[in-house]
């Protein structure tokens, strides 16, 4: 599997705007295969980025969230330079991690 | 890349500007191109899956129609759906249930419903379409004998009607025709539609402002990733297409744009798909079967390094020529218990740049540089022969399988119809 996230992350006036946008399935536990059968419940449930290294954004995520989930926010009093990581982990205990330098 | 592939490029690229596309570079023999000693390619075996069976489920579990219409022409048969004939005696003046016509007249489930195309008086639900007439006043200006035959073959008053015959191709029974004519009779007001937004005939236009290669706004950005690691992973003989391909960004500047193409061997049109498929059989005895994650993948990056390059299907041979003129063809017939072509809606002499309910008919040209797509509503990457597929269902046809003669004869058409569009891919759409 290719590289399972993608990340951008630039100064927007005092602020980092960052986007992340990650490859999961995010199954519901719901949707039906091409059988017939419940394709079993498989999402991300916990999300957490961090500002060189402190702790800035802690999310809870359930089936709700639609496949391959988008996630944009801004990070007030980053500076250009500074690191920015977002990782995040499953129900299935899978994890996946990318970081970016924010861009002036 | 090192800077000394990048000076060869240019050194290429400038005699090819003097040279035309004669020219041909001896590093890189390998590669296929226009009028070149031929590419090795599979040639027995179908490039997709046989028996072909239509998709269930899209991959993020979208689904996909499941009747099959056997008794309706699609493009690999002509001449099956019924042909035209006068409807069915019926008694005037014709009697129905006008509410349970509102009803059918309405329904999505059935036929699509009237509103996909008609505006229908006051009691019209949202986003009605503009194909057709206005028929708030039908009531007032048709009378019952007009209606029924109109309703249940349009033809038989207007040979142009893109209007399904509903009775005669029996989307609707002849009793639930009389309650619809029972409700057509109801309508006799004008009825203008006041929000700008609501009104089809005032309704913007969408405009598809996604940056479709910024890898955080397109999913199908992360196809372009793995199409690399196929280009370089070792195949099934142990031999990878950058065993060949050292240079692709130089290679495939421009490959993408000139497909689909003519092959000789098979006598008919090969799309990049199922080229990548019979290549990979020849070559890295790898099996890409067209629409497989992989197969998409690496569409997807080949077409991606042809960005920006314009279209340009090289029609100079005979077979070439038969083939386009065959999908000019195919794109005018009929298909389907909806009986409809793809001119009658992706053209500007008929019916593109209006509103099928919610849905906006785009015209053909400027419609397919962008493929492999991502299509938001679907959850899916699609080529453009998945695209054709569901045209097909869209209209209550049988599709083909991917690999189909007559879809390669519609993609070169279409070719033709964008020549000098640029590549722009992986896309997004809704």
């Amino acid at each position: 599997m290719a590289e399972p996230m993608k990340i951008r992350a630039k100064m927007d006036g005092d602020a980092a705007d960052v986007k992340v946008l990650m490859s999961h399935p995010m199954e519901t536990g719901q949707r039906k295969n091409e059988k017939g059968d419940l394709v079993p419940m498989h999402f991300i449930q916990s999300v957490i980025a961090t500002h060189n290294g402190k702790l800035v954004l802690d999310a809870q995520w359930s089936q709700a969230v639609a496949r391959n989930p988008f996630l944009g926010f801004r990070v007030k009093g980053a500076k250009a330079g500074d690191k920015i990581t977002v990782s995040w982990t499953d129900t299935a205990g899978d994890k996946g991690s990318i970081d970016s330098v924010v861009a002036a | 890349m090192s800077a000394v592939p990048l000076a060869v490029g240019f050194l290429i690229a400038s005699l090819g500007a003097l040279c035309g596309s004669s020219f041909i570079n001896p590093a890189l023999s390998a590669q296929p191109a226009t009028a070149r000693s031929a590419a090795p390619l599979e040639l027995e075996k179908p490039a997709s899956a046989r028996p072909w069976q239509r998709y269930k489920v899209d991959s993020q579990g979208s689904s996909w129609p499941q009747t099959q219409w056997n008794n309706f022409t699609n493009l690999a048969n002509a001449g099956v759906s019924p042909p035209m004939h006068a409807a069915p005696a019926f008694s005037l003046p014709v009697e129905g249930d006008a509410e349970r016509g509102r009803l059918l007249a309405y329904d999505r489930a059935r036929g699509g419903s009237c509103v996909v195309c008609h505006i229908m008086g006051k009691t019209t639900p949202a986003q009605p379409g503009n194909v057709g007439p206005d028929l708030s006043t039908v009531g007032a200006t048709r009378d019952d004998q007009f209606l029924f035959n109109y309703v249940y073959d349009p033809r038989i008053y207007n040979a142009k009607s893109i209007m399904p015959p509903w009775g005669a191709f029996g989307v609707y029974r002849l009793d639930e025709v009389r309650d619809i004519v029972a409700f057509l009779k109801t309508l006799k007001e004008p009825y203008a539609i006041t929000d700008k937004n609501e009104n089809p005939n005032t309704r913007p236009a969408p405009v598809e402002s996604r940056d479709n290669l910024e890898p955080t706004e397109n999913p199908a950005m992360f196809g372009l990733d793995s199409g690399r690691e196929v280009f370089t992973r070792k195949g099934a003989n142990g031999k990878s297409c950058a065993a060949c391909h050292s240079a692709p960004e130089i290679a495939f500047k421009t490959w993408a744009a000139r497909m689909p193409r003519y092959e000789p061997r098979l006598q008919r049109v090969l799309g990049v798909e199922e080229f990548i498929t019979r290549h990979a059989r020849a070559t890295t005895a790898d099996e890409m079967l067209m629409q497989s994650n992989d197969n998409v993948a690496l569409s997807i990056y080949l077409h991606n390094l042809a960005n920006g390059a314009g279209i340009s299907p090289d029609l100079s041979s005979a077979g070439a020529r038969a083939a386009l003129a065959n999908g000019q063809t195919l794109m005018k017939r009929k298909v389907g218990q909806l009986n409809m072509a793809c001119v009658d809606c992706h053209t500007r002499e008929q019916h593109a740049n209006k509103w099928v309910r919610g849905q906006y008919l785009v015209e053909s040209k400027g419609t397919t540089a962008h493929f492999p797509t991502w299509r938001t509503s679907r959850g899916d990457i699609w080529d453009i022969r998945k695209r054709f597929q569901w045209c097909n269902v869209s209209v209550r046809a049988n599709e083909l399988p991917p690999d189909a003669k007559q879809y390669g004869d519609i993609e070169l058409a279409l070719a033709a119809l964008n020549k000098g569009e640029k590549i722009n891919s992986p896309g997004i759409r809704h």
